[in-house]
């Protein structure tokens, strides 16, 4: 029988992950020396297999990253993303007015409450529809149409918290709890669609509108919720 | 490691930086060691490691999602990192053998420390072999691979590896040699717990 001497140590390496020949598999398998030593190169390859799964310390710095991403336009402009936040929220808050206003308007329809401001869409509920269409002539700059919006808001709000201390919305416009219920859930489907939206696109005005104002509107409607709710049944969702 | 959701990479693509930010969280670990491993020098590594997630976050709009997101990470580190060393081999024009094959390097039993103590023993490699050693029989790429990464034969991609694997042998006998734990230690080490 051929005999071989003991096998060179970087045939051994090799031989952790490769298959050996006849021979030498003859011969490792009668060599101590050998076989041990394959069986070392063997679980060494695992230990290094082992250490590859094991995550260390970043050797980078995100914040040391920022202003390169910055200068390369990675990163957004800061005050480009605040111009959006900021006049996003404004908008949402023309269209809580639109949506508050329609509900305060319909009630004005069947009330006649003399002390509701007459201008704004809080006057007419009915007209949101012709309101909107005449916004194009409405006014001239983006400053004017955001200080309409921020002095409707205003009134929107007085105007709400009026109502609500009077308690007036649910019983004459025959609002109850189950239509309470019935909005909230037609919100919650606006803003799960529009948040679904908005991870396509986080900055689309129109959408962070929409987004913005019906969570807007479903806070209000909750409280409305809230008061029809006689105090012995606990709101356990919404 | 979680798995990078494509919303993240929409948000960090239209250049959200909180988004960048849960991306960098998420795959700094590995990616920063990858690159550890393969330029040695801590500072060194540092540097290129900054220069690496420059260049994935450039190419994000790139990723089509066809493949892991850590893997396309993976394989932008890897290539941004050899040539950064390319580079820096150019600078020096020097490639440093360290053949001290007399030192050896502690062990610990702990499983990091056990990945710490091969990393110490790898950067005891020539650069060459310690690239080839890294990308192979850690991070799984095939000779073929490798040798169109270094513009290398795949025959001498499997020469510097076996030559890295015997000295490594010779560095890290105290661990090869020690006997074999038990089969349930074994498992124990290998789920962590």
């Amino acid at each position: 029988m051929k005999t071989m001497s003991h096998l060179a140590p970087d045939r051994l390496a090799a031989l952790s992950d490769d298959t050996p020949s006849p021979i030498e598999a003859a011969h490792i398998t009668t060599c101590d020396a050998c076989s041990a030593e394959l069986a070392a190169h063997r679980k060494l390859a695992r230990m290094a297999a082992a250490a590859q799964v094991v995550p260390g310390a970043p050797v980078s710095s995100f914040d040391s990253l920022v202003p390169r991403l910055r200068a390369e336009g990675l990163i957004a402009a800061p005050d480009r993303g605040a111009m959006v936040r900021t006049w996003s929220v404004r908008v949402a808050a023309g269209l809580a007015l639109l949506v508050g206003g329609g509900v305060a308007g319909r009630m004005t329809a069947m009330r006649e409450l003399p002390m509701l401001p007459t201008g704004g869409a809080a006057a007419a509920g009915g007209a949101s529809n012709a309101s909107v269409a005449q916004v194009g002539s409405s006014f001239k700059t983006s400053d004017d149409a955001l200080r309409a919006l921020a002095a409707s808001q205003q009134s929107y709000q007085l105007a709400a918290a009026f109502l609500a201390a009077q308690d007036t919305t649910a019983h004459f416009i025959g609002l109850n709890q189950n239509t309470y219920r019935t909005r909230l859930k037609a919100l919650d489907d606006i803003a799960a669609a529009t948040r679904a939206a908005l991870y396509q696109a986080p900055q689309d005005p129109v959408l962070n509108q929409y987004y913005l104002g019906t969570l807007s509107a479903r806070e209000a409607t909750l409280g409305q919720l809230r008061q029809v709710t006689p105090a012995s049944s606990k709101m356990r969702s919404w | 490691m979680p798995p990078t959701d494509q919303i993240t990479i929409r948000l960090a693509i239209n250049g959200d930086e909180a988004a960048l930010r849960t991306i960098w969280v998420q795959h700094a670990p590995r990616i920063d060691a990858l690159v550890r491993r393969l330029v040695g020098d801590p500072e060194q590594a540092a540097d290129v490691a900054q220069e690496v997630w420059i260049q994935i976050f450039r190419a994000l709009p790139t990723w089509r999602g066809d493949s892991q997101f850590s893997t396309w990470a993976h394989r932008i580190a890897v290539n941004r990192t050899l040539n950064a060393l390319r580079s820096m081999r150019r600078i020096s024009n020097v490639e440093v053998e360290i053949e001290d094959d007399t030192s050896v390097v502690e062990h610990d039993g702990d499983r990091s420390l056990l990945a710490q103590t091969i990393d110490e023993a790898v950067q005891k490699l020539s650069p060459r072999a310690r690239t080839v050693f890294v990308l192979h029989d850690v991070e799984g790429y095939t000779h073929e691979e490798i040798a169109d990464q270094l513009g290398i034969t795949s025959g001498g991609s499997k020469s510097q590896l076996f030559k890295a694997r015997a000295k490594l042998r010779r560095l890290l006998a105290h661990l090869v040699d020690a006997p074999a734990p038990a089969k349930e230690d074994e498992d124990n080490v290998a789920s962590g717990t």
